[in-house]
């Protein structure tokens, strides 16, 4: 289970067998049911989240409607970031979609672990600046392309999320409205049985 | 333009800039000094083209900078950085990929700027610049999100009340088209909208 996170840290930093050990020492595996909230609005989050198994999604509240603005699967991290960076209480609720292991490491414990040696400090600039990249290209997607690219460019990168998750859910996190997304599927579709013969 | 001046002229801007992210002590302070250059535009200029590399991080001393993306014949307004604030195009300099946005100047600019070959240096040279630059990535992100959440969230007229009442000095600074651009509004809405609040008298 560990050899998943070890992986995802080594796109960052090299680590030793005992600075990866010191590592394993401080995480924590926890694990959900479906469909339940890791942390809620007004809540300060505590943990930053590697999925080993299983989706979430991450979503504020516009009125009554659910604003999905991330759909993490295996090999992901997740949590309500802006709460864990700057202490304030988090404005999203971060939950569950199929029942999820993670294994998270408390903001105690990566603030424990910035005094050990500076390996850390770049493995968490280094991760910290890629969620801001994702952030930067999530924004300049929904710029660039219309409705349809960024529904093509979705289904082609991240067609297993398809299957798995509900259709309203990706509608929102690809501010499409829901109508227009069972259009484009059945357009999609169509199109893919005439250029498959 | 102004003459190149030398950047301990503006060291202790720079110094107070940085203690925002993390304390540090004017001798690591000064191992960083080295690292920085003076950089200055006329107003009006691109400083960055869309499909250039960025090189790049940079503080704005004096003047604005806009930060815009051209999408199917229109400009949108991304960033508009004033004294204070950092510009760059971010994925261009972390990726070493090239620019979709683009960078210009609505004002003369004077930017104290790090280029990415003394950032890495820095980095590996300082032992205080991994946390500085992680906790400096840390406050973009942060901004970066609350833009984005009140974007999504907030309803025209929140968005224009907040941001006219945080910047109140904007209105005189840059045209309308491109503040009505970078909080989403039309410029209709936006026009209609500017009855809420009152002009600021410059002292």
């Amino acid at each position: 289970m560990l050899e998943d996170f070890e992986k995802y840290l080594s796109k960052y930093v090299e680590l030793t067998p005992e600075e990866f050990s010191t590592l394993s020492s401080l995480v924590e595996i926890r694990n959900y049911d479906k469909r339940l909230r890791l942390i809620d609005i007004g809540e300060e989050e505590q943990y930053l989240n590697f999925i080993v198994k299983g989706l979430v999604r991450k979503y504020f509240y516009k009125g009554r409607n659910e604003i999905i603005t991330q759909i993490a699967k295996e090999g992901d991290v997740i949590n309500s970031s802006v709460s864990f960076l700057s202490g304030a209480p988090s404005t999203y609720v971060v939950e569950t979609i199929e029942p999820t292991t993670f294994i998270s490491v408390s903001k105690h414990s990566i603030d424990k672990l910035y005094t050990l040696d500076t390996k850390w400090q770049r493995a968490g600039r280094l991760i910290t600046t890629d969620l801001l990249m994702q952030k930067e290209y999530w924004e300049l997607d929904r710029l660039k392309y219309t409705t349809k690219e960024r529904f093509v460019r979705f289904l082609t990168t991240n067609g297993d999320l398809f299957q798995r998750v509900p259709q309203k859910y990706l509608a929102s996190y690809l501010n499409i409205q829901p109508e227009t997304f069972s259009r484009l599927k059945h357009f999609l579709r169509k199109k893919f049985a005439e250029t498959n013969i | 333009m102004q003459q190149p001046i030398d950047i301990n002229v503006y060291a202790d801007f720079l110094f107070q800039f940085i203690q925002k992210f993390g304390k540090i002590s004017r001798e690591e302070f000064n191992q960083l000094i080295p690292y920085f250059q003076m950089r200055y535009y006329d107003k009006k200029t691109v400083m960055l083209q869309k499909g250039e590399v960025e090189n790049y991080l940079s503080v704005v001393v004096k003047g604005l900078v806009r930060k815009f993306i051209r999408v199917r014949g229109n400009e949108i307004t991304l960033q508009l950085a004033t004294e204070g604030h950092m510009i760059q195009s971010e994925v261009s300099f972390h990726t070493r990929t090239p620019s979709d946005v683009i960078l210009e100047t609505l004002e003369p600019v004077a930017l104290i700027s790090m280029d990415y070959e003394g950032v890495q240096e820095a980095l590996k040279k300082i032992p205080v610049a991994e946390q500085l630059g992680r906790l400096i990535v840390t406050y973009m992100f942060i901004k970066k999100d609350s833009r984005y959440y009140s974007q999504l969230k907030n309803s025209t007229r929140e968005r224009f009340l907040e941001y006219m009442s945080m910047h109140p000095h904007m209105l005189q600074r840059v045209p309308q088209k491109i503040l009505a651009s970078y909080l989403n509004i039309k410029p209709e809405t936006f026009s209609r909208l500017k009855h809420l609040v009152r002009p600021v008298k410059e002292k």
